[in-house]
């Protein structure tokens, strides 16, 4: 029962961090039809950053934030410089871009950083709560990588649903061509999109990096995650992707916990392949076609 | 108020169209009709900015048009209406009436605007609340049309507005239209397929054929003329 517990709330966790890298998938996809891996090593690239800033001394919150800020600027930039000139390409074209990214940045992080797994601090204790008498797989820490997420998901529905700008952005996604004739700015839109995406990957990326092995690579395995979770909740909904990060999160918990932590990659894509085969629009899509 | 002149596009070695001039008066409709390929919507789209110009320029109120990109010439006063699917259906009626206010009419105006239109369409105001997806394409023309509106444009371009409509939708439309230009200077160009209700509201017209400008004249003249209508016009 104690095990089963704790691999319900570190599912939990995880499950947090693969619905803030799945939203940002999500964002960058509803915006401008393109699935970025890139996602995850632009989330390790600002951690790393946040990680010279500590070892110079900085505060870990003025860290943190500049991690976040650093992440909706590499966003932007990146759709400016990179994805704009695709447009009206094959569709392929982007994937390569920026899987390429992927790997730039990899290399560029292993260059200046090392290939070595290091440690990175966490905001809060690591060590477990005590409720009753047991103390459970539940930290301060990952109350607050829980609270973290939740309140990013709160955000950014909020942006949608009530706000003008929400609408103009819904609009630019949906109908980028009707929307520039209503006079709606939609490329400044999709940079904003890309920013948000990118901040969001950074945040999953200062949340993941103490639970991790911290190294260039550390957060491979999680887009891979994340974008399981992505394709789950249906790739257009910020809560359709919180819903998909807490049911991957929990799957691979359990097949980790219960079966063996190697085989939760497979995992991920048995669960991946289950939802392309069985619901392709995901749990909270519609039946629309897929772009990409 | 819309001064074209010698207006070429090119879509790679095909020429859509071909030094098309005209002028288009405010507080009047134009008409531009023609068959099908005749380049009537990629005159609007080139209006508009959707599409580069080739050659010649357009320009409204002694401002170049052609060269800016379309949110740029929206934000000077054209509502380019296209054809068809202007609807964004994943939103609902009363978002996609506020997102024609968002550019040109002030922050506190902007229920004012919405509210007026919901005046002049009633049917609209019933499902405000609907995703537009729902609507009949009658209301979905409303909606279009009623969203250019709320942008409060100078120049209306509208693409076959009529499409799909019954004749009798279609009339109300063609009077509404007629409304909506006499008085405080709106100006419209119509593009149609259905020439007969199209020259029986315009002021002017102007027919185009393979790209080109074949006949500019006053309405009753076009329809009068037995030739020019079973040639180019299609009744």
């Amino acid at each position: 029962m104690e095990l089963f517990v704790d691999i319900l709330l570190s599912g939990v966790a995880q499950g947090m961090v693969f619905a803030a890298i799945a939203l940002g998938l999500g964002l960058v996809s509803r915006a401008t039809g393109i699935v970025n891996f890139a996602q995850g090593a632009m989330g390790m690239f600002t951690t790393f950053i946040a990680f010279s800033l500590l070892s110079h001394g900085v505060g870990y919150w003025p860290a943190f934030v500049a991690a976040l800020a650093l992440g909706a600027v590499l966003g932007a930039a990146v759709e400016r410089t990179l994805i704009r000139p695709l447009q009206g390409k094959p569709a392929l074209n982007p994937v390569i871009v920026t899987i390429g990214l992927l790997i730039v940045l990899e290399g560029v992080a292993g260059s200046i950083w090392g290939n070595v797994a290091r440690g990175f601090p966490a905001a809060f204790s690591q060590r477990g709560l005590v409720i009753g008498r047991t103390r459970v797989a539940f930290s301060h820490f990952d109350v607050f990588l829980v609270c973290a997420v939740v309140v990013l998901v709160v955000a950014i529905v909020a942006l949608f649903r009530w706000t003008n700008l929400g609408l103009r952005m819904r609009a630019a996604a949906f109908s980028p061509e009707v929307s520039r004739l209503l006079g709606v700015r939609v490329g400044r839109l999709f940079t904003l999109a890309w920013a948000l995406a990118c901040a969001a990957g950074s945040l999953a990326g200062l949340l993941v990096a103490p639970l991790s092995s911290f190294s260039p690579y550390y957060m491979d395995l999680n887009l891979v995650y994340g974008f399981t979770a992505a394709v789950l909740g249906g790739l257009l909904s910020p809560v359709g992707a919180l819903a998909g990060g807490l049911v991957t999160g929990l799957s691979i918990a359990f097949v980790g916990g219960y079966v063996g932590p190697d085989l939760q990659p497979i995992a991920a894509l048995a669960l991946l392949l289950l939802v392309l085969m069985v619901r392709p629009q995901g749990l909270f899509g519609t039946s629309e076609v897929r772009r990409v | 108020m819309l001064h074209v002149e010698g207006l070429s596009v090119r879509y790679g070695p095909v020429r859509a169209l071909e030094s098309v001039s005209f002028e288009a008066r405010s507080a009047s409709i134009t008409t531009v009709l023609g068959a099908n390929g005749a380049g009537k919507t990629t005159l609007l789209r080139a209006l508009s900015g959707l599409v580069p110009s080739h050659q010649g320029t357009a320009s409204f109120d002694g401002q170049r048009i052609t060269g800016r990109a379309p949110e740029a010439v929206a934000r000077l006063g054209v509502s380019h209406v296209p054809e068809g699917r202007g609807v964004i259906a994943e939103l609902t009626v009363d978002e996609n009436l506020r997102l024609g206010t968002f550019v040109r009419v002030r922050r506190g105006e902007r229920r004012a605007v919405v509210d007026e239109i919901y005046e002049r369409f009633p049917q609209l105001r019933d499902k405000r609340h609907r995703s537009a997806s729902t609507l009949s394409g009658g209301e979905r023309q409303m909606l279009v049309i009623g969203r250019a509106l709320a942008c409060r444009p100078r120049l209306l371009l509208l693409d076959e507005p009529s499409l799909g409509l019954s004749p009798i939708v279609t009339a109300q439309l063609m009077a509404t239209l007629r409304e909506l230009t006499t008085g405080d200077g709106l100006g419209a160009v119509l593009v149609e397929q259905n020439a007969r209700s199209a020259l029986s509201v315009a002021d002017w017209a102007i027919v185009l054929n393979l790209g080109r400008v074949v006949v500019a004249d006053r309405p009753a003249r076009l329809a009068a003329d037995a030739d020019l209508r079973r040639h180019y016009l299609g009744f």
